[in-house]
């Protein structure tokens, strides 16, 4: 039995990575390895997001640096692109097909056989719940239906790295939320889905890591909390909800490293701001022995849209 | 870090040639053509003139016709280069008006609808991309040009025996060769257009524009320059020129074969670095 792969073949790294469009900037100096699961790269528009999805499905080489898909660099497209499923963020199909015609042919370009090509544009399209549609032209398509083949197209040919930009966008509640689940689906094989978006909310909730972008650099990486803990000039909010509020506020106060303790707008808790998480949480089991009942302690402020605020600060806002 | 179950196995069957691969785009191109009654009418046009070549050919060597209606062997038109020449020039002139017509929906469809990033990020690259649009072009031009032109040769010498085939045996290769050239030229040419210009309708005008303004310009670099040199830009004539060489006839355009043939060559060579430029996955937005 073969042992696991060597770390570098399971991972997307790229090495030092710029890309210059004449004198344009896509991306600088990004130095990057994606680990299995769900990653997010979050921007707003011209943040280099396409750029570095482009960079990482070999469509674009770097001006400088190295990118390496699971130990494969762009110049083996031929193993590449079966380990690639790509999605593009704009409408992206050949004019006059239908949606079967669409999956099939572009199944057609990895080699495969007709039946097997066959059974695979039928189970995409069955995972993207478009068996109806699937004889109707593309271009008659509603926009979430096109997100959906899209989808279906980069799913296709099984592949082991996917990469979609915007791939939420258009997409209707409970699709949004089928769509989503194929996402942890893929992520829980072991497989990686790259994604871009600038919905901070969705990115927060379907993510297993961040990766925030500005002007073509990558301004932090890693899972949403421990980006955040990293951002020490920033107090960390937390927001207590306990029988006595007014006490606790006062009693908090006393501590150094908070530096704001306010009572919440509901009356039924506190928001607090510490410097410190690590000391807060002890000195809170304190305060929970000497009579104030504690219901809850959340973080309030370890979303991607709070590190991006903190990050980007008031430079750019996504949209 | 999470850790994942590994469960995912990808396909391990069997694969196609990767040389085939760019027959796949046809594929849809032909069913999409065909749509349109107006192009199956163009196309049964483009026959008109090889059938009635081959009813001439027959009825040359139908003696018992020419006795009904009292005419000399030999006195109808001969089988020979310049029949064949003015075969090439029919083909070639409705092969250029087929190449408008059909040029237009190859490539500026796909950039159009950004469809080029889903071609080439499979493990299909953009020469194969540039082979499979360009073969739509080649079969159907090959369809009204050579294929013809070799069957009417092949008529002819089925006809006219053994010793007038060896003798001619040359203009076979000269059908092929010429006519191959041409629609070469021809399909470059639309798919260049057709990929600078996404609108179907401007792409389809630019590919005659080429030709008309290819001929306007040189016949007014001949007119004020005094020189012949103006004509290398035309390109119907550059082809003329290189027929006349092909069909052992002294060319007439008043230029060399050999900047003829340059002539193509450049015209090729700027038409494959327009399709470098605009055939690729992804544009630049500045």
């Amino acid at each position: 039995m073969s042992g696991p792969p060597p770390i570098a073949e399971s991972l997307v790294v790229l090495e030092n990575v710029s890309r210059f469009y004449g004198e344009v900037l896509g991306v600088n100096r990004v130095t990057l390895s994606i680990p299995p699961g769900i990653t997010s790269l979050v921007g707003p528009n011209g943040s280099g997001k396409t750029t570095l999805m482009n960079l990482m499905t070999g469509l674009v080489r770097p001006t400088r640096g190295k990118v390496r898909v699971l130990g494969i660099t762009p110049a083996e497209p031929e193993k590449l692109f079966r380990l690639l499923g790509y999605s593009t963020q704009f409408d992206s199909y050949p004019k006059g097909l239908t949606g079967y015609q669409f999956l099939y042919s572009f199944l057609r370009l990895f080699g495969m056989g007709h039946s097997e090509c066959d059974q695979l544009a039928w189970k995409a399209i069955e995972r993207v719940n478009m068996r109806e549609a699937a004889n109707r032209k593309v271009a008659a398509y509603s926009k979430g239906m096109r997100q959906r083949i899209k989808l279906a197209q980069a799913i296709a040919h099984d592949p082991r790295v996917l990469v979609l930009d915007e791939p939420l966008n258009g997409l209707d509640p409970l699709v949004r939320a089928e769509t989503i689940a194929l996402f942890r689906e893929f992520a829980a094989q072991g497989r990686h889905v790259i994604v871009s978006s600038h919905i901070l909310h969705e990115v927060d909730m379907i993510s297993d890591q961040v990766i925030l972008l500005s002007n073509g650099y990558v301004v932090a990486e890693g899972k949403i909390q421990s980006v955040r803990s990293e951002i020490r000039e920033h107090p960390m909010q937390v927001l207590i909800r306990c029988n006595r509020p007014g006490a606790l506020a006062s009693k908090v106060f006393e501590q150094d490293h908070v530096v704001e303790a306010k009572v919440h707008a509901d009356g039924g808790g506190v928001l607090i701001k510490t410097r410190d998480a690590d000391r807060f949480y002890r000195m809170l089991n304190q305060i929970a022995l000497n009579g104030i009942e504690i219901e809850s302690v959340a973080p309030a402020d370890d979303n991607v849209n709070s590190v991006y605020e903190y990050l980007i600060g008031g430079e750019e806002s996504t949209k | 870090m999470a850790v994942y179950k590994r469960t995912y196995k990808g396909y391990a069957g069997a694969l196609t040639a990767a040389w085939s691969r760019f027959l796949i785009l046809p594929r849809y191109s032909y069913a999409r053509l065909f749509q349109s009654k107006f192009l199956i009418m163009f196309l049964m046009a483009c026959f008109f003139y090889p059938l009635g070549c081959a009813g001439f050919i027959y009825l040359s060597h139908n003696l018992s016709f020419l006795k009904t209606f009292n005419i000399q062997a030999g006195r109808l038109l001969d089988i020979d280069a310049r029949f064949f020449v003015a075969f090439c020039t029919v083909q070639g002139a409705l092969a250029y008006l087929l190449t408008a017509l059909v040029g237009p929906s190859l490539v500026s469809p796909d950039l159009a609808n950004n469809a080029l990033p889903l071609y080439f990020c499979r493990p299909f690259s953009r020469a194969e991309y540039v082979a499979g649009k360009m073969s739509v072009l080649l079969f159907l031009l090959s369809l009204i040009t050579w294929i013809p032109g070799l069957i009417l040769f092949v008529i002819q010498a089925s006809l006219a025996g053994w010793e007038w085939t060896t003798a001619n045996l040359w203009i076979a290769g000269s059908i092929f060769v010429g006519l191959a050239v041409w629609i070469m030229v021809l399909s470059l040419i639309a798919l260049a257009m057709s990929a600078w210009v996404k609108w179907k309708i401007a792409a389809g005008a630019l590919i005659m524009g080429v030709f008309f303004a290819g001929a306007g310009f040189g016949a007014a670099i001949n007119a004020v320059m005094r020189t012949k040199s103006g004509t290398l830009i035309d390109l119907t004539q550059v082809i003329a020129t290189v027929w006349s060489k092909l069909f052992r006839f002294d060319p007439t355009t008043g230029i060399s074969v050999t900047d003829a043939w340059i002539s193509l060559g450049v015209t090729c060579a700027i038409c494959l670095w327009l399709l470098a430029r605009r055939v690729r996955a992804f544009e630049v937005v500045k």
